[in-house]
């Protein structure tokens, strides 16, 4: 009986701070969510059609700008100086040069590469961070436990010519680089396309990278622990327009969500919450909240717009081409044989 | 008069019999059928599109009675055996011709090796449509989308003339339209990487595949894939075959994301200490 009461005291507590958080989130993002009328032909909102989330801004905050927003010529000379720095990655041997032995190499020409080439506009604003919340656009780690999670990452990475499983799930081709695929879905290197069909009782969510369809049930129920999909359970109802999708059971081999451009985990008890709401005929404001208290010092919330694209997503098929991952194991064991 | 008031009963009733049956199937969006839902086949297709026998393995060698079970499977015991099959190919034999035939034959002896299934590559058309596990259609009135829960596999059906596909790819490139109550998707641009089923049956990058999409109630539906591929077949060719709509708590599409369960076979003979 007495442990029931611990238990119950803990839940409610943990309730309230969530109440509390989800509050002060809602009250610190910037603009509501508005509606448009546009419905599926059983009644539901509709959002769907392809969509993309390439934008030059970030994750977290750059250092060189001190606000959310920033002005168009703001805007305008980090595109330019985006570019220009594409330019430079391009152009850095000349024709017939070849990099130093020991250099780096490079992977891709930035022909190949398609990350967004402008700061995303929010409601007519230029943002400089997906983050919204906390107002510092940073991702608010708990220093312990990140510091003991970065290091048991760094012991497996150092063996990552070893084995498969210590690779990152991008290479794997398990799911796509970086949290492509979500959630939350984060734009990437390439491939920053979403395709969105519903049907009644589901909203189908194709992310280009690694044709990752994340079918979210709604109105339905998280399965027991021990399910773990990659992707994670996705659950989800309307709040008026807004599709409200919530995230659980993530998969433990998919906590770290690095790409390029951003840096952060979702642990396998986190609480993922989406919010997808059309606030125009192109544009879904897509909406975020990450409440996991196994690496994060409180609770953090982004938001960032999906546009629509007339775009054709193409296969990608990642697993059946996955010459590098034999060639990284099989050279590593190569280069032990030489020495 | 007698035999009018009888006539108008007849009529009645034949009238009200096609309403009925019209009204069995469910409706879905711009007045079509609606082919939303988790459907899976009930047929031993995936293991050989033809007729066959139950046998141990597919994985035959020569025994010293009989075959037995090829090393690499004989540990499976009756969980590796194959279940029998009256086939789906109309007229009982695939048209191949001569040589790829014996390719065919080939691919069969060295299943373990050569079958894509086995190193969970996508599985192709018509291959996904019958493997082991279910897929979902999504169907709106704006898009026709398939989720397969075989290696996360998908497909976007195109609603207008896509034109030729511009790359090769392991899924094809669909496009469909109605024919009355049966959606037909033709699906080409394929690569020649991917088989029919587990028993070497295979095409080329030539490959066409018409299939058709026919619901009969509510919890059944046709399926029926003509093949086309000039450099392999003789003629093009039909299998035929029903697919059945999970209902309650079956419905739901799982996650078979094999690749991972694959690494250790692919990779496994590169591992460090």
């Amino acid at each position: 009986m007495e442990s029931g009461v611990v238990i119950n005291k803990i839940n409610f507590q943990k309730v309230l701070k969530y109440i509390f958080s989800m509050l002060l989130l809602c009250s610190n993002l910037l603009f509501t969510e508005t509606s448009n009328p546009n419905k599926t032909w059983y009644g539901d909102p509709d959002l769907q059609g392809i969509w993309t989330n390439a934008t030059l801004t970030t994750l977290e905050r750059p250092k060189h700008f001190k606000a959310l927003e920033v002005n168009e010529e703001e805007a305008r000379s980090a595109a330019n100086k985006a570019s220009a720095d594409s330019f430079a990655y391009d152009n850095q041997y000349l024709e017939g040069e070849s990099p130093k032995a020991g250099k780096d190499v490079g992977g891709y020409n930035t022909a190949w590469m398609e990350p967004g080439a402008e700061l995303f506009q929010l409601f007519g604003k230029y943002r400089t961070s997906i983050i919204a919340y906390p107002k510092n656009g940073k991702v608010p780690w708990d220093r312990e436990k990140a510091n003991k999670f970065f290091q048991q990452r760094r012991k497996d990475r150092s063996k990552r010519r070893d084995h498969p499983e210590l690779r990152g799930v991008g290479e794997r081709c398990v799911v796509g680089f970086g949290s492509s695929g979500g959630p939350p879905m984060m734009n990437v290197l390439y491939n920053n396309h979403y395709q969105i069909v519903q049907s009644p009782g589901y909203v189908m969510i194709m992310a280009e990278m690694v044709h990752d369809a994340r079918v979210i049930r709604l109105d339905g129920k998280h399965p027991p622990e021990n399910i773990t999909p990659w992707l994670g359970d996705s659950i989800g109802h309307w709040e008026g327009n807004t599709l409200v999708v919530e995230t659980t059971n993530f998969n433990p081999q998919h906590t770290f969500r690095g790409g390029l451009r951003h840096f952060f985990a979702i642990t396998s008890g986190a609480i993922v919450t989406e919010r997808f709401t059309r606030i125009s005929k192109d544009q879904i404001l897509y909406r975020f909240y990450v409440d996991d208290p196994d690496i994060y010092s409180q609770v953090w919330a982004g938001e960032m717009p999906l546009r629509s694209v007339e775009d054709k997503i193409y296969e990608y098929a990642c697993h059946e081409g996955n010459y590098s991952m034999a060639n990284i194991l099989a050279g590593a064991r190569e280069e032990e044989k030489r020495r | 008069m007698k035999k009018i008031f009888y006539l108008l009963i007849f009529l009645t009733i034949t009238v009200s019999d096609v309403v009925a049956e019209e009204s069995d199937l469910p409706n879905g969006p711009l007045g079509k059928p609606d082919l939303n839902g988790v459907w899976q086949v009930l047929n031993s297709a995936n293991f050989n599109l033809e007729a066959h026998a139950a046998s141990a393995s597919l994985a035959m060698v020569e025994g010293p009675v009989v075959p037995v079970p090829h090393p690499s499977t004989v540990l499976f015991g009756a969980v590796g055996s194959v279940p029998a099959g009256l086939g789906v190919v109309e007229g009982g034999t695939i048209p191949y011709k001569k040589r790829a035939l014996k390719q065919r034959d080939e691919n069969k002896k060295n299943w373990l090796d050569r079958d894509p299934e086995i190193k969970c590559y996508l599985p192709g058309v018509p291959r996904a449509t019958y493997m082991h596990l279910p897929f979902q259609i999504f169907h709106s009135e704006k898009a026709i989308f398939f989720a397969y829960e075989y290696a996360g596999a998908v497909r976007n059906i195109y609603l207008d003339d896509p034109g030729p596909a511009p790359v090769d790819s392991w899924m094809g490139q669909s496009w469909g339209y109605w024919e009355g109550n049966t959606l037909v998707v033709e699906v080409s641009g394929f690569n020649d990487q991917t088989w029919f089923d587990r028993s070497g049956n295979f095409h080329s990058d030539q490959l066409k595949v018409t299939e058709r999409y026919t619901l009969i109630n509510q919890h059944i539906m046709n399926y029926e894939a003509t093949i086309e591929d000039e450099k392999i077949f003789t003629r093009p060719w039909k299998i035929n075959m029903n697919l059945y709509k999970r209902v309650g708590k079956d419905a739901q599409l799982q996650q078979f994301k094999c690749v991972e369960f694959v690494e250790e076979l692919i990779y496994g003979k590169w591992r460090g200490d």
